[in-house]
């Protein structure tokens, strides 16, 4: 390493009858169960209007002619637009990640002359109910010229491919961003041993159970649109709103209370939102679009596909001595709010100490439906090549695989490290986890065991997976030099009530992360007063202070600095309040429930009064300003880094590949827990996830009419309640050195290790046929495929 | 439209007569014609369960069911599973066992639960997953869901008592 990384120790202390680390009630909870949520869908203003969108079922065509005129005499039927409408009415949707280097690629909500993936929207009917819209959708007469089209990412970069956006992107290559340290390729050519794979990851969605929503109101006169969206990022959509619109941002409110689920699936504006604003402002009347199942299926950002060819060279003990990955990621037919994955290129190493590393991504255009971002977001994609290749390594060592793991695993004292791609870990122990996983799964029973079928005829493996995951963001410098349209920051307002209560106002909705209630947590924690005190309000850019949104599991590394400098900037006013009420010096003053304290005499008053005093400036000292609210931003100086083990253990029939996971063992850590029963809900809701992607979660095209072949929740495999295994959870606490109060992200962790981990397994099983799994989903039918081509 | 059907449902105890387009179906009737919200749509194809209510004590998709078929029927929502500000133990137990996260999903299972419930067995963790197979997940994996309904499954057949209008199966 050319620099030394400063080691900052830990330094926040949490008192141990701290609010922080409790399984406090959730917030969320009551309204959810009561059915009182309020979705974008619960939403319906007088005189509402709905709009449906009529979509191409071609992966590829020209538009020939869009004949509306029968659709327009329907009744009902209040306003259509077509895609030369659209361009006079609006400008180009912007992105909010460019890829770097690569072309933006801005396009209108309506197509006008070509379409690109089947489901892209083509034309927007506005009725009086969303039935009539439907019903005059199918009167347009919509003229295609179907023209050549190309599916498969490595048949798209092919010269003779069909060009899907010529003049603009060559060869369907958007662009190829490289990253490395050292001289890898000198070393794969003097290292003892090679170990080489093309994996292929396959194509899936998110699949939240709400699906996108928006509802747009524009009240002329007040020149105010005010949107309602099943968003993560409200005052992320009012910015692009205003850019698309051509609006100010003070014209727009967007609000966002509860989201259905949104995994990455509802970072930024689709197209949807800015026809149903179109449409509102046009007739002067609210406009509502729900997405149904089917369109979701074409219109919501895919995730994941990709292709890596990976390379590990390492001496004849194991060391790994150079780290080579170049992959090709499949963006779709159009450039998505934050592009196709690249955490996959910053933590390529895993947890593992490789000095000379390679690893260059290749954004390819096809013709299906934009790739955007995903739970994990690449990190499961790269570590299903590395931890497969891993296993393979030691196999070709005669070392085990957990030995040779560990051998290569960077040491506490090793951290913080600059990986190859520039990642810079900041602290943790990644071998405890490991061994902590293989001791939980009997890993040493189970080699000793020896080889052979069961009874049953059928055989047992053992796979692992370990990685680092990437949570939040280095700082808003390095978001800028992607051209990232964001900051890295989080920002709170707390005001007090007359109740004797603390309004929170955060821009950061609510979509199951419990951030209300984590939040409030760490509020009455700094603040002193009881956790019921404190009432959230989120998502409404109205009330908010402008702040990032909740992604990239960075809320709560964000978000936890800005809460503690607000609510110490409240406590310090209340005290200076509560000591001129008491006539105490305030060095005696502290917060305690609902009322602040005399340390010394025990005297008090109550937390109402003294916001009483400061809301109306009544019996306030003459010096202080009447008032009382703070309102704080913090910046994270470096993202942190979460790492773990995941240990499979698998039992599958030789002959016809059907198998089972008997265990899932993950020992995880994300620093301090703020809410021990979120963090086990986080990381247990993103392994299913993790599970059915690699288990059997796949969106399918048929490679001659480019068409999507699976696109209805019938026939998408997401899993239910029977087809988890058993997971069994354990955690370890470092604290992060880089974060406020030591926190990690938590949210995505459990999308990373499943496949690589069950792959193993059932590769360690099945060693003595020879199989070696390298493509997604595993399937039964993959499994027997290559046990029949192994054993010829 | 001419195509308008009258139904007159009893929803949640109280009982309604209105006229509907035949083809509206018992979920969106529920939702936007009544306002009872807490029934949520996720797929319109009976896959999800997101729209899972009781008619006539039986736990059925809403979107597979036009609101015409309700004639005469009656019907529980999520909405009823309360009193005034009290959650009740199916409700608490989830609450209880972090059983929901962003809640779109949870009228469905506590729906499905609440059918189980009235049957007054106790059910192994098998038998519960495969009960709750028809009512999709994305957020919590299922382990809270499965634990909440458990223990509710627990405390209802000790209790042995079958909550007033119900039916046993």
């Amino acid at each position: 390493m050319t620099e030394t990384l400063e080691r900052r120790p830990h330094s926040v202390e949490v008192p141990s009858a701290s609010l922080i680390g409790t399984s406090t009630a959730r917030k969320e909870d009551d309204r959810l169960l009561r059915g009182d949520g309020r979705f974008t869908d619960d939403i319906e203003p007088v005189h509402v209007l709905e709009m449906a969108v009529a979509r191409s079922p071609y992966p590829h065509a020209r538009i020939l002619g869009i004949d509306i005129s029968a659709a327009l005499e329907f009744e009902g039927v209040r306003q259509i637009l077509v895609g030369a409408d659209v361009r006079k009415m609006s400008q180009p949707l912007t992105v909010l990640r460019p890829v770097p280097g690569a072309p933006k690629l801005p396009y209108y909500a309506l197509a006008d002359d070509v379409v690109r993936y089947e489901g892209e929207p083509v034309v927007s009917v506005v009725a009086t109910s969303r039935a009539i819209a439907e019903d005059a959708l199918e009167l347009i007469d919509i003229e295609y010229e179907p023209i050549p089209h190309v599916s498969d990412v490595l048949d798209a970069l092919d010269p003779d491919a069909p060009q899907i956006h010529p003049g603009l992107v060559e060869g369907n290559l958007m662009v190829t961003n490289p990253e490395g340290t050292g001289d890898p390729e000198a070393h794969i050519r003097s290292a003892d041993v090679v170990v080489e794979g093309r994996f292929r990851i396959n194509r899936v969605t998110g699949l939240p159970m709400e699906t996108r929503a928006v509802v747009a109101e524009w009240r002329p006169g007040a020149r105010e649109l005010t949107v309602h969206s099943s968003t993560q990022v409200p005052h992320l959509v009012r910015k692009q709103l205003a850019e698309v619109l051509s609006l100010t941002e003070s014209d727009i409110r967007v609000t966002a209370s509860d989201v259905g689920g949104a995994y990455g699936l509802k970072l930024g504006i689709y197209p949807e939102d800015v026809l149903a604003c179109l449409h509102a402002m046009a007739l002067r009347r609210p406009v509502k679009w729900v997405e149904d199942r089917m369109e979701f299926f074409r219109a919501t950002t895919h995730a994941r596909e990709a292709t890596h060819d990976y390379r590990i060279a390492a001496r004849s003990d194991g060391r790994i001595v150079a780290i080579t990955n170049r992959y090709a990621t499949d963006m779709g037919g159009w450039n998505s709010g934050f592009g196709s994955a690249q955490l996959s290129s910053v933590v390529f190493t895993g947890p593992y100490r490789v000095e000379d590393g390679f690893v260059e991504r290749r954004v390819v255009l096809t013709n299906k439906t934009p790739i955007g971002a995903y739970r994990g977001y690449g990190q499961p994609e790269v570590n299903f090549a590395q931890e497969r290749l891993m296993d393979q390594l030691a196999r070709k060592l005669g070392i085990d695989p957990l030995e040779l793991r560990a051998r290569n695993m960077l040491r506490p004292e090793d951290l913080p490290w600059r990986n190859p791609a520039g990642a810079v870990y900041d602290s943790g122990d990644y071998e405890r986890c490991l061994r902590m996983a293989a001791e939980a799964v009997g890993y040493d029973a189970h080699r000793a065991a020896g080889r052979g079928p069961r009874a049953d005829g059928r055989y047992v493996g053992i796979g692992l997976s370990s990685f680092v995951e990437r949570t939040g963001y280095a700082s808003a410098r390095f978001l800028a030099k992607r051209g990232s349209q964001y900051g890295a920051h989080e920002s709170v307002t707390l005001r007090v009530n007359r109740s004797g209560g603390i309004d929170l106002y955060t821009g950061v909705s609510h979509m199951g992360q419990s951030s209300e209630t984590a939040f409030a947590q760490i509020v009455a924690e700094v603040f002193g007063c009881g956790y019921d005190a404190v009432r959230v309000h989120g998502g409404d850019t109205a009330s908010s202070p402008l702040n990032t949104g909740a992604f990239a599991s960075r809320t709560l590394i964000a978000a936890s600095g800005a809460l503690k400098a607000a609510a110490e900037k409240l406590r310090d006013k209340t005290l200076r309040l509560a000591a001129w009420c008491l006539e105490a010096p305030v060095e005696e003053l502290e917060v305690n429930g609902a009322v602040a304290r005399r340390r010394d005499t025990g005297a008090t008053v109550t937390l109402a009064d003294v916001f009483t005093r400061a809301l109306t400036g009544q019996g306030i000292p003459p010096d202080e300003d009447p008032g009382l609210e703070s309102t704080a931003h913090y910046e994270p100086t470096d993202a942190a880094y979460s790492f773990g083990t995941a240990a499979a253990v698998v039992s599958v029939d030789p002959e016809t590949g059907d198998f089972d996971v008997d265990r899932f063992v993950m020992v995880h850590d994300c620093g301090v827990a703020v809410n021990p029963k979120i963090v086990e809900g986080q990381v247990r809701g993103a392994l299913v996830q993790g599970l059915g992607a690699a288990l059997g979660e796949e969106l399918r095209y048929d490679a001659e009419t480019g068409q999507l072949v699976n696109g209805t929740m019938m026939d998408y495999f997401a899993p239910a309640a029977p087809d988890i295994p058993p997971i069994e959870l354990l955690h370890t606490e470092v604290p992060s050195p880089v974060t406020p109060f030591g926190v990690r992200g938590v949210g995505e962790v459990g999308t990373i290790p499943p496949a690589a981990a069950i792959a193993n397994g059932l590769c360690d099983a099945l060693a003595d046929f020879g199989v070696e799994l390298d493509s997604l989903p595993l399937t039964p039918e993959s499994v027997w495929r290559a046990l029949r081509g192994s054993t010829g | 439209m001419t195509d308008q059907v009258v139904v007159t449902v009893t929803v949640n105890g109280e009982t309604v007569t209105e006229q509907v387009p035949a083809r509206m179906h018992a979920a969106d009737f529920l939702r936007h014609r009544l306002g009872f919200t807490g029934t949520h749509i996720g797929c319109e194809q009976g896959v999800c369960g997101m729209c899972t209510v009781l008619v006539n004590g039986e736990a059925v998709k809403a979107c597979l069911m036009f609101a015409a078929q309700l004639d005469g029927c009656q019907v529980e929502t999520v909405e009823s599973l309360a009193t005034n500000d009290r959650l009740n133990p199916l409700q608490q137990a989830f609450k209880d066992e972090h059983g929901l996260q962003c809640g779109f999903c949870t009228p469905g299972f506590l729906m499905t639960a609440t059918a189980l419930a009235r049957c007054g067995r106790r059910l192994s963790e098998g038998e519960i997953r495969e009960e709750i197979a028809g009512v999709l997940c994305r957020c919590t994996g299922y382990d809270g869901i499965v634990k909440a309904i458990a223990r509710h499954l627990d405390e209802a057949a000790a209790a042995g008592a079958v909550p007033a209008g119900g039916t046993s199966r």
